[in-house]
């Protein structure tokens, strides 16, 4: 059976003030798998993310969403869409409480996204009792969770996550792996992730950027075999 | 004893006026970035909406509800006309609101001319009541009173609804706002009206308090408020409340004492501020 | 030190390089005295000290990126410095050059104070806590009732040399001349060239690691020391003081001229002093004829609203772009 695709981005390009941040991002997003973006630091995939959901607008090339041309919408109306993303520095409000937090994200508060984000809480019980506290007060991992939670809540197609391992303890990364394992069941990640351990151990196919341009593609479990590969764009293996 | 019951009572009540006028200045601030210099004039067009429809009604009710429309009126046409066009650039944003401030203070002058127009109590409230030797004012009264309404009506909006909720995460981070499905633009706009409207209430019940109104209100008012939100700290609506009253008392006391000196106090309060804590004093840290 | 490369704004290369034009202005500006009345001269020797005035603003706005709504204090320490100097001393040119000092010294203090107090917040907080010092500054002098007279003004006697407005005139030239030479070296030096950076992009002149605030303070002390001396060549003018050299007006009169004529190169604000105020000359005298024109100011600002928006360079930036347009069809030909 043909997967289906879900996004895809074609010749994406993207300035930042005079910068030319995206020189052709091509992707393509199969519905209900991880897709991982890799590369350096600041080979523009942070952007890569930001354009697809309308915080940069790319000025040239085009992103199809779910059957729909998405390019040069504002970012609220391609969110509405049913795209969500977990940016990097999880762009949670902490003066609001971490029930806040959900609230302002939920487009209807009907029984279904309700009993939803009880299945969210479930992935992340941590969760459970600080719904009263500001959202200030939870720590770096608890954050990304609450982010993560947060982009869940409305049912969303699509879950752009950015770096959601950055800053965070081993431990940490491994509840995060398990979070996304059973996430995916239930909608499309794409994830920006240099951690190698996490992104080999969840994402399912991959695509590497470099200077601003998709550069290779294909399954993750020969990225992880490819160790060529990996030193040419990643700079695995460099240390040691 | 008398005396300083008085002085505390006027202090608290121009506070008040202070709070209505900064509230706006402060969360259209920390909300869009835009420091407003044509609010101090929708407080100014309040004074002289409610003044007029008082004068021709007779009712004071009628006064407010006027000032009240007019203001929003006012801020939502310079928020959709001009100021949208530039969100983002603070110095346009700057510059084009002290275009409106000088089209605006001019505009009134056309049919009310520069001179002053005198501005009444309702006369229900023109009488005092007397306490042994404290004389109390019953408008000053009133104004407390409605500021503190506005103030918790104010509170409650944004702790309770999902509007309020927005405006708050907007402050932080209006980005991730619009990230989550939201159109900030039509928040935008909402704290705009919302604000103006304040501005202009305030105007209306300042005006009777002053006995006199004219087109030099706005900015003088304005000024003041531009204190208010430095020292209260940019965004918070609670450090505008709180920097309204210590302004209010601040520049009452000043005032029996030496009357000069009332704004300079004010001065040195900020300055003081500015030095120990540039954010203000409920301001967020570092930005 | 790193150096920093600034896109000169087109509109300086071509016009503004032009030293022929430049001396062919300040020429028929040396002739006019001999051929116009004497309202016209004390007209163009006031838009010489105004266009000082509006240059120090645009070292401010146009190369710094900051709006002050009290730069008129600085003015007014020029004015009130020479007047009441004047008031209390001999009128001798000794004694007026000292007093325009004194004032610029107290004008330089003033505004390294209140640029620390507030630009190290952010730029924003230096519109809304100028214009505070500024209502200070009129409240201050409205009170030295027995100093200043308050709104209703003092006048003074200065030497009798000045009081030749013929000569007066080419001194005011002078001063606009070499204000502008002055102006013009500040803002084109490496200092001057670190500013134009910030107001490009404040984060990244902080990146390459300039201490922004220190560039903006000196941007203000600068600003505010021209402003003095403008101030005070304006008091010698006119012989008389009041508060309203202090007040926003006066700031805003600044602003509107710098916008119009276009800001960031200087010779904007040159040229939207004059219009401003030849323009307000001519519509104030309408109101004769029509009451509306006693509202001339709303067309200010209509003006200034219409040029913010859509020609952010001014009435220089209009020409600019006419002539380029006619240089373009020439070579077409």
């Amino acid at each position: 059976m043909p997967d289906k695709v879900i996004l895809k981005v074609k010749e994406m390009e993207t300035y930042i003030g005079q910068y030319h941040i995206l020189q052709g991002i091509n992707l393509e997003v199969h519905e209900g798998y991880v897709t991982v973006l890799i590369g350096r630091n600041g080979a523009g995939k942070t952007t890569t993310l930001r354009s697809i959901i309308g915080l940069t607008p790319p000025s040239k090339g085009s992103v199809e969403f779910n059957g729909e041309m998405i390019h040069g919408l504002p970012p609220y109306a391609i969110a509405r869409k049913g795209m969500a993303l977990v940016p990097e520095d999880q762009g949670i409000f902490s003066q609001l409480t971490v029930e806040e937090n959900f609230k302002i994200a939920m487009y209807k508060e009907d029984k279904q996204t309700l009993d939803r984000k009880d299945w969210i809480l479930d992935i992340f019980p941590d969760l459970k009792p600080k719904l009263k506290l500001k959202a200030g007060s939870l720590s770096g991992g608890q954050k990304q969770m609450l982010s993560i939670s947060r982009a869940l809540v409305n049912n969303s197609k699509l879950l752009l996550i950015d770096e959601p391992s950055k800053g965070l303890a081993p431990i940490m990364v491994e509840t995060l792996a398990n979070a996304i394992k059973q996430i995916k069941d239930h909608t499309t990640v794409v994830l920006v992730e240099q951690n190698f351990w996490l992104a080999s151990e969840v994402g399912e196919r991959y695509y590497i950027i470099d200077d601003g341009q998709t550069v290779q593609e294909g399954v993750m479990a020969d990225l992880i075999q490819d160790k060529v590969l990996q030193k040419r764009y990643l700079g695995i293996g460099t240390k040691e | 004893m008398d005396i300083f019951v008085n002085l505390t009572i006027a202090g608290l009540s121009t506070g008040m006026m202070y709070y209505l006028l900064s509230s706006g200045l402060s969360l259209i601030y920390g909300l869009m970035g835009v420091l407003n210099f044509a609010h101090g004039s929708v407080f100014m067009y309040g004074a002289y909406a409610g003044v007029l429809v008082f004068g021709l009604t007779g009712s004071f009710t009628f006064g407010i509800i006027a000032a009240i429309v007019v203001g929003a009126i006012v801020g939502y046409t310079m928020e959709r006309l001009v100021i949208s066009r530039v969100y983002g650039q603070h110095l346009a944003q700057i510059l084009l609101t002290t275009g409106l401030m000088l089209v605006l203070n001019e505009l009134i002058k056309i049919p009310f001319g520069s001179n002053i127009l005198p501005a009444f109590q309702p006369e229900a409230l023109q009488s005092s009541w007397q306490i042994g030797e404290i004389v109390i004012v019953k408008y000053r009264i009133f104004l407390i009173i409605i500021g503190l309404v506005v103030a918790t009506i104010l509170n409650a909006v944004m702790a309770k609804t999902k509007l309020g909720m927005t405006v708050r995460a907007g402050v932080q981070n209006p980005e991730m706002v619009q990230v989550l499905g939201i159109n900030i633009k039509k928040v935008f706009s909402f704290v705009f009206i919302l604000g103006s409207a304040l501005s202009a209430l305030g105007g209306i019940l300042m005006a009777p308090a002053l006995g006199a109104i004219n087109p030099e209100i706005g900015l003088m008012y304005q000024m003041t408020g531009f204190m208010v939100v430095v020292i209260g700290g940019m965004g918070s609506l609670t450090g505008t409340l709180f920097s309204s009253l210590l302004v209010g008392l601040a520049s009452s006391y000043t005032a029996y004492v030496y009357p000069d000196a009332a704004t300079a106090v004010i001065v040195i309060v900020m300055i003081v501020v500015l030095l120990i804590k540039p954010s203000g004093l409920f301001g967020k840290g570092a930005e | 030190m790193q150096q920093i490369k600034t896109v000169a704004p087109s509109v300086r290369k071509s016009l503004m390089n032009n030293w022929m034009l430049q001396i062919i202005i300040v020429v028929i500006l040396a002739v006019i005295p001999f051929i116009t009345g004497r309202p016209t001269q004390n007209m163009l020797i006031l838009i010489f000290c105004m266009s000082v005035f509006a240059m120090s603003y645009d070292i401010l706005l146009g190369y710094t990126g900051v709006i002050s709504f009290g730069h008129a204090m600085f003015f007014g320490i020029g004015a009130y410095g020479i007047s009441i100097y004047l008031a209390n001393a001999k009128a001798t040119m000794g004694n007026i050059l000292l007093a325009t000092l004194i004032a610029l010294a107290v004008s330089m203090i003033i505004s390294v104070f209140i640029g620390f107090l507030s630009l190290r917040v952010k730029n924003t907080y230096y519109a809304m806590i100028t214009l505070a010092f500024a209502q200070v500054g009129v409240i201050l002098a409205e009170k030295a009732r027995h100093i200043t007279n308050g709104y209703d003004g003092m006048t003074f006697r200065v030497s009798s040399v000045l009081m030749n407005k013929m000569l007066f005139y080419y001194i005011a030239l002078g001063f606009l001349v070499l204000s502008f030479i002055f102006m013009w070296k500040f803002t084109t030096s490496p200092t001057g060239r670190v500013l134009v950076a910030i107001r490009e992009n404040e984060q990244r002149a902080k990146f390459i690691g300039f201490n922004t605030l220190r560039y903006k303070i000196i941007s203000t002390v600068v600003a505010g020391a021209m402003a003095s001396l403008a101030g005070s060549m304006y008091a010698i003018h006119m012989r008389f003081v009041s508060t309203s050299v202090l007040g926003v007006a006066k700031t805003i009169d600044a602003l509107l001229a710098t916008v119009i004529g276009g800001m960031g190169n200087l010779y904007g604000a040159i040229l939207g002093t004059g219009i401003v105020n030849f323009a307000g000359e001519y519509l104030s005298k309408l109101a004769k004829v029509h009451p509306i024109f006693e509202r001339w100011y709303i067309i200010f600002g209509l003006l200034y609203i219409l040029i913010v928006l859509f020609a952010p360079q001014g009435v220089i930036g209009l020409i600019k772009k006419i002539t380029n347009k006619i240089a373009a069809k020439s070579v077409k030909r």
